[in-house]
């Protein structure tokens, strides 16, 4: 979810697409401006973040990886839980994948927030030789659907920083929020584990309820 | 998502481990398995996460209960030359449901709720569970909200504030002054008794230690020598301490609490309270429901390269025909996996086929015994308990609904900003353990009774004797789901059978059977190393290997954006609950 403050927004987005359409490469070279010609199935890797200037606000992106449980078609709803953008992904060399992007488009319809952006990104557009996804069919199927289109390449950077830009740009910006904003536990070794020894017991009961 | 091959190849066939459902306890030992660097193929033969312990819409509740209450028709697998086949079936874990709907308007919004299955349940800001999140980093998955109050029946049927702090109790206006004091002086007690326990740890003793023959006798008793009056008594033991049964029953007493582990617990609920310093009380729950847990350390598992697949039945479980050892799976799609080791969930029983009446085998892949069952309940209404607490625990303590009630009733409410239900709607979750379904339905309707007025154009009787308390406003139950759930514990063997969701409000006792699962499945790795557990810089780094730290510090220091993060503090009770 969007979430707004003094101008600067913190949204949620989700990355969907087949397996080996670039989805990982797509977030590399957006927050590294790294590319990897033979990138492994993503493991390790499911949380990034960037943060970008547009015109009237700073954007500042959690970018979820799927973790390789799209595979088997097993992602769990808590992927698309507050997600304020997604880029679906698909390999302009596969018609499959392109095919399969519309069925995300539908989970995502079915299972998302309906305000979330959603951004269709033809990726490995610098294989043109190897093209079977014409632009056209893309960007008229997008139009359908309510998506914005483009086509991206995770090697050349080509629109990559665009698409972010673009959905940036899209978001929607006094949106209220939806779901209610909780609280992540976060660990932090604050004064050292012996001053934290102070919790233990009831020490603490004095102040609690001041804070 | 529809997927136009039902049941897909799975690619690898050779795994370390394979694990069949998804809930709490498998998706914890599926994480902590890849942590350790195994190659772990995660199956569920359901359509979502969390077995037993998912939140699901309002009408997938209702058909997984219907679903895991029947007894399913036996399969007959064929094995290949080298093994043996044992059937996988599902055994039906709860039974007695019974659903009943006073206003349409709940099933309309269906898609809205994330019911528990395994309600009600909260986390202790300072348990296992909350450790667990932290040591695994799949706390950066789930947000989580206090719960606002906690009450306890008193023996007039009415609910009061539960003092768990000092400065609780000063503020309470129920308590007299006398009852202030005696429970200031106690807490004083406990806590003198805390530091020096810790103090002997470091080598001093100042002599403040409750007495080891204290220690060792029923807490009730050591309450009573604190010359505590009932109604404080009360509050401590179901209300703080959590107990079951009826402390005051003597011998007839199934689980009497010693003073040793009520202390424990005191100690757990007190520093939890403020273990998150914007966090006020001792309790929180996942936005999203319980059914976020499961799916968060599924989601740790993942990034740590496990394989999942859902919607993929196991039919029948592989041996070695010569070493009768376990050998791997055979899915649905026929495909056979092989693996190492296998955990399994308790709703399934792995069985011999007719054909090959293998007694010993048998004997080896112990099913898993019944040990006893909860009464569960959920029940939605449109309007709160009490107007200035969105969520909250009620507790009704052992003789407090009717003489012959036996254990605590446990209720938990809570409101749509748990995004668990539509606005304007409450979910309350109720359960008892008990006996027989009997007598667990008695105890459900007896707090369902004194919770809610039933609706106007209900159905059923509409009760008479609630007319006369109409005066209290109670809320009008709408809905409610009422089922027995079987009690299993966790169990070793050639498959590594985990438990069923126990009748705690934490998840304490169950993660203390993980990890000791784990172990034995195991021994030579660590459950969840704890390195980054000191570390947050390194936990966030662990997870995107590439390394974005400019995103660690601007997440960590996030302010502004309506979702407040916390600290937490390192507690040596957090640290030495693990060992």
């Amino acid at each position: 979810m969007a979430t707004n403050g003094h101008n600067n927004l913190n949204a949620k987005l989700v990355l969907l697409g087949d397996m080996g359409a670039g989805k990982s490469s797509l977030v590399l070279r957006f927050v590294k401006g790294q590319f990897l010609e033979f990138q492994e199935s993503t493991i390790g890797a499911a949380f990034f973040s960037q943060t970008l200037a547009v015109n009237d606000a700073t954007v500042k992106f959690e970018i979820w990886d799927t973790a390789g449980q799209e595979r088997y078609h097993s992602l769990a709803p808590m992927y698309y839980r507050g997600a304020a953008a997604a880029i679906i992904v698909y390999d302009i060399t596969s018609a499959d994948s392109f095919t399969r992007a519309k069925k995300w488009v539908q989970e995502l319809q079915k299972q998302g927030n309906p305000n979330m952006v959603m951004a269709l990104a033809g990726n490995k557009a610098d294989l043109e030789e190897k093209r079977k996804v014409t632009a056209d069919e893309a960007r008229v199927y997008a139009d359908e659907n309510g998506l914005f289109f483009m086509e991206t390449s995770a090697k050349t950077a080509a629109n990559v920083n665009d698409i972010f830009h673009e959905i940036a740009k899209r978001l929607p910006r006094a949106q209220p929020t939806q779901n209610p904003a909780g609280m992540v536990l976060v660990d932090r070794p604050a004064e050292g584990a012996r001053a934290a020894s102070c919790s233990y017991g009831f020490q603490n009961l004095g102040t609690l309820y001041s804070v | 998502m529809a997927d136009p091959e039902p049941y897909p190849p799975i690619d690898p066939t050779n795994f370390d481990l394979i694990v069949i459902g998804t809930g709490l306890p498998e998706s914890i030992i599926a994480a902590a398995a890849s942590t350790a660097g195994k190659s772990v193929l995660h199956l569920d033969p359901n359509p979502h996460y969390g077995s037993h312990f998912s939140s699901l819409t309002l009408q997938d509740l209702v058909s997984y209960l219907n679903i895991q209450s029947i007894n399913p028709q036996k399969s007959n697998t064929e094995a290949s030359d080298r093994t043996i086949a044992l059937d996988v079936t599902t055994r039906p874990i709860y039974s007695d449901i019974e659903i009943c709907s006073y206003d349409n308007s709940v099933k309309d919004h269906s898609r809205k709720f994330n019911l528990d299955l395994a309600g009600p349940r909260v986390l202790f800001c300072a348990d296992l569970a909350v450790d667990l999140l932290l040591r695994s980093s799949a706390n950066q998955y789930v947000e989580f909200k206090n719960i606002d109050a906690s009450y306890v029946c008193d023996e007039n049927g009415d609910l009061m504030n539960v003092p768990d702090s000092k400065s609780a109790v000063f503020k309470d206006r129920t308590l007299k002054y006398s009852e202030k004091n005696q429970l200031n002086s106690f807490f004083k007690l406990v806590q003198g008794h805390l530091e020096a326990v810790k103090s002997v740890d470091i080598g001093s003793d100042d002599g403040k230690m409750i007495s080891e023959e204290d220690l060792e006798s029923p807490f009730v008793v050591f309450l009573d020598k604190m010359k505590l009056p009932p109604k404080i008594k009360s509050i401590i033991l179901y209300a703080i301490a959590m107990v079951d049964y009826d402390q005051d029953a003597g011998e007839s007493c199934k689980d009497i609490l010693r003073t040793r582990d009520g202390i424990d617990r005191l100690a757990l609920y007190h520093s939890s309270v403020g273990r998150f310093p914007n966090a006020l009380g001792a309790l929180i729950y996942p936005i999203y429901g319980q059914g976020e847990l499961p799916q968060a350390f599924c989601r740790r598992a993942a990034v740590k390269g496990c394989l999942y697949v859902l919607r993929m039945p196991v039919i029948s479980v592989l041996l070695n025909k010569d070493s009768g050892n376990y050998n791997g799976v055979k899915l649905v799609s026929g495909q056979e996996i092989t693996s190492n080791k296998l955990v399994i969930n308790p709703s399934f029983t792995i069985t011999s086929s007719p054909s090959e009446p293998l007694q010993d085998v048998y004997k080896v892949f112990n099913v898993g015994t019944v040990t006893g069952k909860l009464a569960r309940g959920i029940c939605i209404t449109k309007s709160s308990l009490k107007p200035d607490a969105s969520s909250c625990l009620v507790i009704y303590p052992p003789r407090s609904l009717y003489p012959e009630q036996a254990t605590s009733i446990r209720v938990l409410q809570l409101s749509s900003n748990l995004a668990v239900c539509p606005s304007g709607m409450f979910v309350f979750y109720i359960s008892v353990v008990c006996d027989d379904a009997l007598e667990g339905k008695k105890s459900l309707h007896a707090a369902i009774d004194n919770l809610f007025s039933r609706h106007t154009s209900s159905p059923t009787d509409s009760g008479s004797t609630d007319q006369t308390e109409s005066a209290k406003v109670k809320p009008t139950l709408l809905w409610s789901a009422l089922y027995i759930q079987d009690l299993i514990e966790g169990l070793m063997g050639p498959a590594v059978m985990t438990p069923t969701p126990d009748g705690n409000l934490n998840y304490n006792d169950l993660l203390h059977a993980t990890s000791k699962l784990f172990q034995k499945l195991y021994p030579d790795d660590e459950f969840f190393p704890k390195t980054s557990y000191t570390d947050s810089s390194d936990q966030f780094e662990d997870d995107s290997e590439v390394g974005v730290e400019s995103y660690i510090s601007s997440r960590l220091g996030g302010t502004g954006d309506g979702g407040d993060t916390v600290d937490v503090h390192h507690g040596v009770w957090t640290a030495s609950m693990w060992l």
